[in-house]
């Protein structure tokens, strides 16, 4: 019998005790915040989705290299003799297949870097077709993507945020 | 559906049930499928069935080159994927002969002891609600962001770092991250304290655990069990002192040793190493050493001498090793990974039999097995 109520009495005060820390969390503010309405911002240097500049692209292929998963396809574009210069024609990302490691950055010889990773954590897309992205002199800067039923190249529709913070490390 | 081993179920008696647990519940932390075969209330069979996460990271490895391995390591044991590059960048470095800077050594434990924190306090959490306690989940993963956000600030990723890279680490520390390292190293002490009231010492979490799931040393040991379970059953074994690698011969840290290897010791073994990990974070932070943090001697392209390699780390979940062998190409003729998570998946079909089935989740829990590591 005594037995019986040590052990609920072990068991209550067990609860208080627990119930205390719970408590004691309760009078501190919130440590959440309310996604949709409120956003944290990355740190500096967050591998987000990546961002291309055909301007200062060399298209010396050192990122396709680089890339562990061969998602990153380019072609250099050629003058009027048709001679391949230093300058890409198209350069494609597929986001279905990035691995979001930074090796293509870190092997970029340009300065500043041609291929970044922005602070973007929102990506999401509708399509397959809509996460492989395309680049291209004549482009606004923003990727389109080519949609294989229509045969064009067109706006995303899914993905809005990714022009809205950029960001290019220097090192 | 191709039949596996745990369809292949043996003659059910009239009064046998035979079900599924799994692969999708939430409590086998991934997508683990158990057949059980029931007597009442008794488990009198269990196979457990592995391979609903294989991504095939070992053959994919054979076609990439060493730095794209270090990547595809992240996504073994997603929880802790310091360790994993560290093991691999280990062996591929063994078999390079590149030297490892000081202070990058010392980050690399840095890194590894804030990763194991991370992965035992999820494990803290998800074991409270495996058990029925929900508050301690809450509580953890509040800590567990405060880690993540170090990860974040140093190296742009909060669960996939690719941070420790072959001959070095990736990056040097931010400015203000030596700050808030020093700052969260107290207030996780204080929290650490707040557990034990919280969890560890509840008479109903021990009612459901302390006598639940015992093995001894002996039975580990045979069942090739390494980590906090191989140390919960009462042998004080851990890679970190008995082969120290990357400087952890000069960190001042305990084994803590469980006593019968019961559910409540495995749990308890991985709350006292988070002590012992943030006393090692203490000591890294006191007398980190100036210097380069990547090695010389690693191209851009590297390519290792013919030949093979075994690197061990003592990972979160116990010892992970791998085994790489190179024909002298750029890319790794065969990469195996000793996955400890899988080894330690074995003993489920002995431990569970003769277990209640309400037993079998506190049991799973116990183990902290992670899923991409079983299957990889």
């Amino acid at each position: 019998m005594g037995n019986y109520f040590s052990t609920i009495f072990g068991a209550f005060t067990a609860i208080l005790k627990g119930m205390s820390v719970t408590f004691k969390t309760m009078l501190k503010p919130a440590t959440t915040v309310q996604y949709p309405t409120e956003k944290l911002v990355p740190y500096e240097g967050y591998r987000g989705a990546l961002l291309f500049d055909a301007d200062t692209c060399i298209s010396c292929n050192l990122c396709v290299k680089a890339c562990p998963s061969f998602c990153i396809q380019l072609e250099n574009a050629t003058n009027e003799a048709g001679k391949k210069i230093a300058k890409v024609k198209w350069y494609t990302i597929d986001f279905g297949k990035c691995n979001f490691c930074r090796l293509c950055e870190e092997s970029c010889p340009t300065k500043p870097k041609s291929v970044w990773h922005s602070l973007d954590y929102e990506i999401t897309f509708f399509k397959r077709d809509e996460m492989v992205r395309c680049w291209q002199k004549g482009f606004e800067f923003i990727g389109k993507y080519f949609d294989r039923e229509a045969k064009e190249f067109k706006k995303p529709e899914g993905q809005v945020q990714i022009q809205t913070t950029q960001q290019r490390c220097q090192y | 559906m191709t039949e596996t081993a745990a369809d292949n179920k043996p003659k059910l008696k009239s009064d046998q049930m035979f079900i599924n647990l799994g692969p999708q519940h939430p409590s086998t932390h991934g997508v683990l499928r158990i057949g059980l075969t029931i007597e009442g209330e008794i488990i009198v069979n269990a196979v457990p069935d592995v391979g609903y996460l294989h991504r095939g990271t070992e053959k994919l490895a054979e076609i990439r080159g060493y730095h794209h391995c270090v990547v595809l390591s992240d996504r073994w044991d997603y929880l802790n994927a310091m360790g994993n590059n560290m093991v691999f960048c280990m062996a591929a470095e063994k078999l390079m002969g590149v030297e490892v800077p000081e202070r990058a050594q010392q980050l690399r434990v840095l890194m590894l002891e804030l990763n194991r924190i991370a992965s035992h306090l999820l494990f803290f959490g998800t074991y409270g609600i495996d058990i029925g306690a929900f508050t301690a989940f809450l509580h953890a993963f509040r800590e567990r962001e405060m880690v993540l956000d170090l990860f974040e600030m140093v190296c742009g990723a909060r669960m996939t770092y690719n941070y420790i890279r072959l001959g070095g680490v990736m990056k040097e520390l931010p400015k203000e991250w030596l700050d808030r390292c020093r700052e969260f190293v107290p207030f996780f002490k204080k929290r650490l304290a707040e557990y034990d009231d919280l969890l560890s010492f509840n008479p109903i979490f021990l009612d459901r655990t302390k006598t639940v799931g015992a093995v001894g040393g002996k039975e580990a040991l045979a069942w090739g069990w390494s980590g906090p379970n191989l140390r919960a059953s009462g042998v004080p074994y851990d890679m970190r002192k008995f082969q120290p690698y990357s400087s952890y011969e000069k960190f001042d840290f305990e084994i803590p040793v469980g006593k019968d290897g019961s559910c409540w010791d495995r749990y308890y073994c991985r709350v006292r190493e988070m002590h012992e990990s943030l006393k090692i974070v203490e000591q890294v932070l006191g007398g980190l050493p100036e210097g380069p943090i990547l090695g010389k001697g690693v191209a851009k392209v590297p390519k290792a001498p013919p030949g093979e390699t075994y690197a061990a780390i003592e990972g979160a979940r116990g010892d992970l090793g791998i085994h790489l062998v190179s024909d002298g190409n750029m890319s790794p003729y065969r990469l195996h990974v000793k996955a400890p998570s899988f080894i330690n998946l074995q003993i489920l079909q002995e431990m569970l039999v003769g277990q209640k089935i309400s037993d079998v989740v506190a049991i799973l829990g116990s183990i902290d097995i992670v899923l991409g590591e079983v299957d990889r």
